[in-house]
This record gives C-alpha cells, structure tokens and sequence, in this order.
C-alpha cells in the first residue's frame, strides 16, 4: 500500500476469528493470526488441529465454508474473492499434495500461471462486461525463458523440469520443488507452505529450504505450515505458533519451536489446558 | 447444354442414373448393382440390433437426399490457412465429390508411388482398385450403410506404395463437400506393399447448413509385410449432417499402423474402427478423440482383432463432451487360438463438461488362446477434477482458463503425435474454440 510519502506499507495478512467448517463439522473455531511482508511464521500442532484447513480456507477452497470471521489482504476482505483473484493478489499455497494435472507441461503451466499473475487483480476496478474474455497480456517468449533458467539453477532444478507433465510421476522430493518453483516464478507477497516437509529426506528437505531462504526477503511474507520442528532448523521463524483443535493456542520466539519439539504437543497441551481450563468452563 | 437434374434418395433409377453418367468399366458397374441389391436384400438396423442399440435412425431420412448433379467450383485452395507452411509429398483437393486441386512429387511418381483421387486410379490403374476395392477388406456385404456405399461412392484417395519404397514427406486429402441436403460417399482405397512406408492424413469438411446432410464414407487399409503407415483422419462435417463410417486396416506380417482419428463434427456420427492382425508380428496402435457439443451423438465401434501370433494393439480413445452431447463407445479385443503371445490393450476415457452430457463405454474382451502376453481394457467417465481446477486457480488461472488447460492436457497427449504441425496447431485451436463457446454460454 502506497502512502502519500510515498512510504509503503508492508502487506499484511490478517485473520480474526475464523470459523470454518467442512461437512458441517466445524475444523476453525476462531482463528487470530497476523503475518507481514518480510516475517517468517512458523504454525505447528498436531494433526487434525486445523493447519492445512487454515491454509485451504485462506486460498477458498470450495469445500470448507466460513461461517463466522475475516481473512483480509492487503486491508481487503478476501473471503468472498475466488481463489485464482486471491492469487492474483499474491497469495500462494504451496500444497502438501499437489494435483498432477497430466498433459500439462510445467513450462506450459509456468507461462499461463505468470500471465494471470501479471494481469493482477483489482478488487475496486469496474467488473468485466459478461461474456467478454479479458485481454491477455503474454510474455515474450525470451524473457520467460531467461527467467525461468535464473529461478532453476536457483532452486537446483534439473532443466528436464519444464517438459515434464506437472507432478505426474513426481517423487515427493521433486513435488515440492516443483511448488518452490512456482512460487519463485510468480513471486507472491505471501506465501503459505503447507507441510513442506513432509515425505523428504535430509537431502530433498535442505534443498528446499535453501531454495525457500533464497526467496525470503523484505517482500514476503512466510507461514510454513508443518508438524514436526526439523524444518525449522533449515528455516528461521521470526514467530511460532501452536495450533490445537482449530485456533492458534500459544505462540512465541523461535526458541519456541525447540521446546515445542522436546516438550511434545501432548505435555504442551496439557499444560494448557491446566493453566487455561477456568476460561473453557466460561466459554462452554 | 442439360440442366441438372436433382434427384431424390438412394433408389435403383438413382444407381442406374449414376452408372450411366460416370465413365466407368463393366466391372466396377457390376460391382456397384451388386452392392445395390445387398442393400436392397440386407435390413436396415434398428435398435434391436446390440451395435445399433444406443443410436437411433429415426431422424435419418434416406428418401430425402438429394443426389445432385448441380456443381460449383471453390474458390481458392481447399488447404486449410495453419497448413499452408507445410511441406507436403503430393496433395489432393476434392471438393463436392471432384477433383480441383492435385499435386504429387515428382521423385514419387518416379519411385510408382501412386497417390491420386479414386475416379482416375479407376481409370489408370483399374487392375490395383479390382483387385482391393471393397473385396477383402470392408466388402459391400460387410453391413447395410457399406453396401449403401458400394452402390453410390462417389470419390475419394488412392495410395499404393511400392514393395520398399518410404515415402518421407506427408501426403494430404482434403475432402470438402457443400452437404446442404446433399450426400458424400468419399472412399479411401490405401495399398502399403511390403516394408513400405507412408504418412497420409485426409480430412472431410462441410460449412454449417441449414439441411442435413449425409455422409457415408469407407476407408480400406491394407498393409503387407513389413509395411509402415501413419493414418490420420479428421472429420469436421457441419453440424447438421449424419456420417456412417468404416475404417478398417488388414495387417499382415511385422506391419505397423498407427491410426488417429479425430471426429468433431457432424450431428449424428456413427462409426467402425478396426485392425485386423491376420499376420504374425503385427502392431496396430489406435486412436480416436472425439470432441462433442450441442446435441451431437457419437457412437463409435471399434475392434481389435487377433488372428495372427505376436500382435501388439494398443487403442486409446478419449472424448470431451458438453451440452446434451452423447457418446458410446464400444470396444472389442478378439484373440483366436492362433493369437499366442499377444498384447491387446484398450481405454476409453471420458471428460464431461457439463451435467446434461453423457458418455456410455462398453468394453469386450474375447480371448480364444491360452498364452498370451496382456490384455487389459479401462474405461472411465470423469468430470473436471476439482482438486486440479483448485490447484490451477490457486495459481492464478480463472475457471475457464483452468478448465481450457485440463482440457488441452486431456487431448493434447494425442494431438501431439499428430506429425504435421499445422494440423496439430489447427486442431489444438479448433478444440479450445470449442471449449470457449461452450463457457461463453
């Protein structure tokens, strides 16, 4: 956000209270999370605390349904924007599953996926008249090319990459890159990275961790999803959160994370719940 | 000078019109009165009949086309613009059942390639079309619409490559007709001799009318030992005309084809597509897509017939359907006790676009030998996946562009082994066209 000093703001993500459910049954029981353009957040917790939820329902997901809360980007209310205008704004989610969508090169995706990226997307501009297809901007050919190459040899990607059917028959190492990737090219302002880790050796996993610390910087802003602390010995959080039946429970420094790790959830949970039960009986 | 006379539907007075007015030998006169009384003698399919069981003929009126003798030249090449780039071993532009555009190099005139429309192969090399047209491979009594076709065909391509001979550069028919109540019975007459080799890719194209057209077309294919073929046919007639097809391929020996078709066109589209392995060694790799919109029916057979030992087949059809479009696809693989060792596979996969399309796929399996080396068969019928339209979104892409690049990745692992890159352009374009117009409804 521009100010008249010209001073600009950093992005902010901002979710108060959220509530989610998913099949009726309620995953967020309000949610308050805040990160800034140029923090790196860590959010941990058990599974089936509600951290890929979070993630999913940041991006709007058809299948969960907000039911009380807010998600604003940028000072704007995203909840009722479709995913592809969320991405357009500069969110990214780096899934902990990605499709494979076969047939489509990643190269091809690449380009498709930066041409909207660049088309942006202005929540106050006047909507399309129906049925006109917006005008697409393409990108020259050389340019796409030059940076595609930078963004590969940053994150060590084998050149074989581009041809290759988007994450069909893919190692869970080269998934992951391959989502590295795509958040490299398009260079989001927010990036949300759900279980990274998970499914990589020591190897795969430093890799994309240095491939995820080179694109840290003042213009991103981080939340690494994961369950288990070794990631974060690879990635520095500024922040860590624990998140436990669907809200954030305690956060702190990231000295945190390693008392998180030696603790275990269960013990932190306990403690929690010893020290926060008076407050549960009031809200019950 | 006359002036034509239009005639009505497919009746003897139209057989005996038609045999006096084209300049053909006794025997292939014979052939076409012969073929007229197995049409006359075999019963038109009804819905009774379990390949007819999913189409009917109830909108077909056969008394109501007309037989013209009425012709217009086109103006201009028949060439589509994508393909004018290319560099092609001979071209053949039929339009309206005449030839009007014909070229072949010279250095495959000389080799005895002969590539050329089916009324001049009659005339100059009558021999090769007595010998194969319509007895071995698809014969007049094969079914009632191929002997419909016996009695009235009226042009098509003929290619016969000699023993050895490669042909390297692609050869290409474009086969246009004004369908505006009108009929076209194209045939096409293919000879590879043995461990010859040839890319032929035809097309069949109509403008949109008003009245429907009819089309019946035959595509006979015979390859000899060790002969090497790549087949692509593309039918894009306008959507109000009712095609009857059969393209079949008789391999021989170490023979290869690889046979592509493509069907976007037509309202109704009823169709055979088979490979007949008589000789050992055989490898038959078939393909279709099919791309449906509006009201069209597509109803597709296809068989994979092993009668020979060490055949390979391998059929992939797949289909986009949207609006009240309709499909069936039925497939068989046969193998009889001569087929040791084969490897017969089969899929049929399906992408629905909307909830009012419907996809039928019925696979058959009959296998007579006892060793053979695989035989598997799929089908599925699919919507657009929402896990990929999420992911695709999340990085950007709108619902409509994600869905036109699941579509484009659903079909373009066929489109590119098409080998002619302005065809492969030219349908690539033509499928998202479609695409579009469906999202813009």
């Amino acid at each position: 956000m521009e100010k008249e000093n010209g001073h600009v703001e950093p992005v902010q993500l901002v979710i108060r209270d959220l509530h989610a459910n998913v099949e009726g049954k309620e995953i967020l029981r309000g949610v308050n999370l805040t990160v800034t353009q140029g923090e790196t957040h860590a959010l941990m917790g058990p599974n089936g605390s509600g951290k890929s939820t979070l993630a999913n329902v940041v991006m709007g997901h058809p299948k969960y349904e907000v039911t009380q809360g807010e998600i604003l980007f940028n000072g704007i209310n995203i909840l009722d924007l479709s995913p592809d205008k969320r991405a357009r704004m500069g969110i990214f989610l780096a899934f902990q599953y990605p499709s494979a969508v076969p047939g489509v090169s990643v190269g091809n995706f690449l380009r498709r996926a930066l041409e909207a990226k660049r088309e942006g997307y202005d929540p106050n501009a006047p909507a399309e008249p129906t049925g006109q297809m917006p005008k697409r901007k393409g990108i020259p050919p050389a340019e796409f090319r030059k940076m595609l190459n930078e963004k590969m040899r940053l994150l060590k990607v084998d050149n074989t990459f581009v041809n290759r059917y988007i994450n069909e028959g893919f190692s869970g190492g080269e998934k992951k890159r391959a989502e590295i990737l795509q958040m490299a090219m398009l260079e989001p302002s927010m990036a949300i990275l759900d279980e990274t880790d998970s499914g990589l050796d020591v190897d795969a996993l430093r890799i994309v961790s240095e491939g995820v610390n080179a694109l840290r910087g003042p213009k991103l802003g981080v939340l690494i999803i994961t369950h288990y602390q070794r990631i974060l010995d690879y990635i520095t959080p500024d922040v860590v959160h624990v998140m436990y039946k669907g809200r954030i429970v305690k956060s702190g420094g990231r000295d945190f994370a390693l008392e998180v790790d030696k603790q275990g959830y269960e013990r932190l949970i306990q403690d929690l719940e010893a020290s926060e039960g008076s407050e549960e009986t009031v809200e019950a | 000078m006359t002036a034509p006379t239009a005639r009505r539907g497919f009746t003897t007075e139209a057989v005996d019109a038609l045999i006096q007015r084209r300049d053909e030998p006794e025997w292939m006169r014979e052939r076409r009165r012969e073929a007229w009384t197995t049409y006359q003698e075999l019963p038109m399919p009804t819905q009774q009949d379990e390949e007819w069981r999913r189409t009917s003929l109830r909108d077909i009126h056969l008394e109501d086309v007309e037989l013209s003798e009425d012709w217009h030249a086109p103006t201009g090449t028949l060439l589509p613009e994508a393909e004018r780039k290319e560099t092609f071993g001979g071209f053949l532009g039929i339009y309206d059942g005449r030839r009007v555009e014909y070229r072949l190099d010279d250095d495959l005139k000389a080799k005895g390639v002969i590539f050329t429309d089916m009324a001049t192969a009659l005339r100059e090399h009558g021999d090769l079309v007595r010998e194969y047209f319509m007895t071995k491979c698809v014969p007049a009594s094969d079914s009632k619409f191929a002997a419909l076709h016996g009695a009235f065909w009226d042009t098509g391509t003929f290619l016969y490559v000699p023993k050895g001979v490669a042909v390297e550069l692609p050869l290409r028919t474009i086969v246009a007709a004004s369908l505006d109540g009108t009929a076209s019975l194209a045939h096409t007459l293919i000879i590879l001799d043995e461990e010859s080799q040839a890319t032929f890719a035809e097309d069949f194209t109509s403008p949109l009318t008003g009245n429907a057209g009819f089309s019946s077309r035959v595509a006979e294919i015979i390859l000899k030992r060790g002969a090497n073929l790549h087949y692509i046919g593309v039918q894009h007639w306008g959507k109000s005309v009712h095609d009857f097809h059969t393209e079949r391929v008789l391999l021989d020996r170490d023979s290869t084809i690889i046979l592509q078709t493509v069907e976007l066109g037509s309202r109704l589209s009823k169709g055979r597509v088979e490979a007949i392995l008589h000789g050992n060694g055989a490898t038959a790799k078939l393909q279709g897509l099919y791309v449906e919109d509006g009201r069209q029916h597509l109803d597709r057979y296809t068989l994979q017939d092993h009668r020979a030992a060490d055949g390979t087949s391998d059929l992939l059809f797949k289909g986009v359907l949207t609006d009240k479009s309709r499909s069936v696809f039925s497939g068989l693989i046969r193998v009889s006790p001569e087929g040791k060792k084969t490897a017969a596979y089969q899929q049929n996969r399906n992408l629905l676009l909307s909830r009012t399309a419907r996809a039928d796929s019925i696979p058959n399996l009959e296998i007579g030998a006892n060793d053979i080396l695989g035989c598997t068969h799929g089908a599925t019928v699919g919507k657009v996946d929402e896990e990929q339209l999420f992911y695709l979104m999340c990085r950007g892409l709108s619902r409509i562009d994600a869905t036109h690049l699941i579509v484009e990745g659903f079909v373009d692992p066929l489109i590119e082994q098409v080998p002619i890159t302005g065809l492969r352009e030219a349908l690539r374009h033509e499928i998202q066209e479609r695409v579009s117009v469906l999202e813009a409804q």
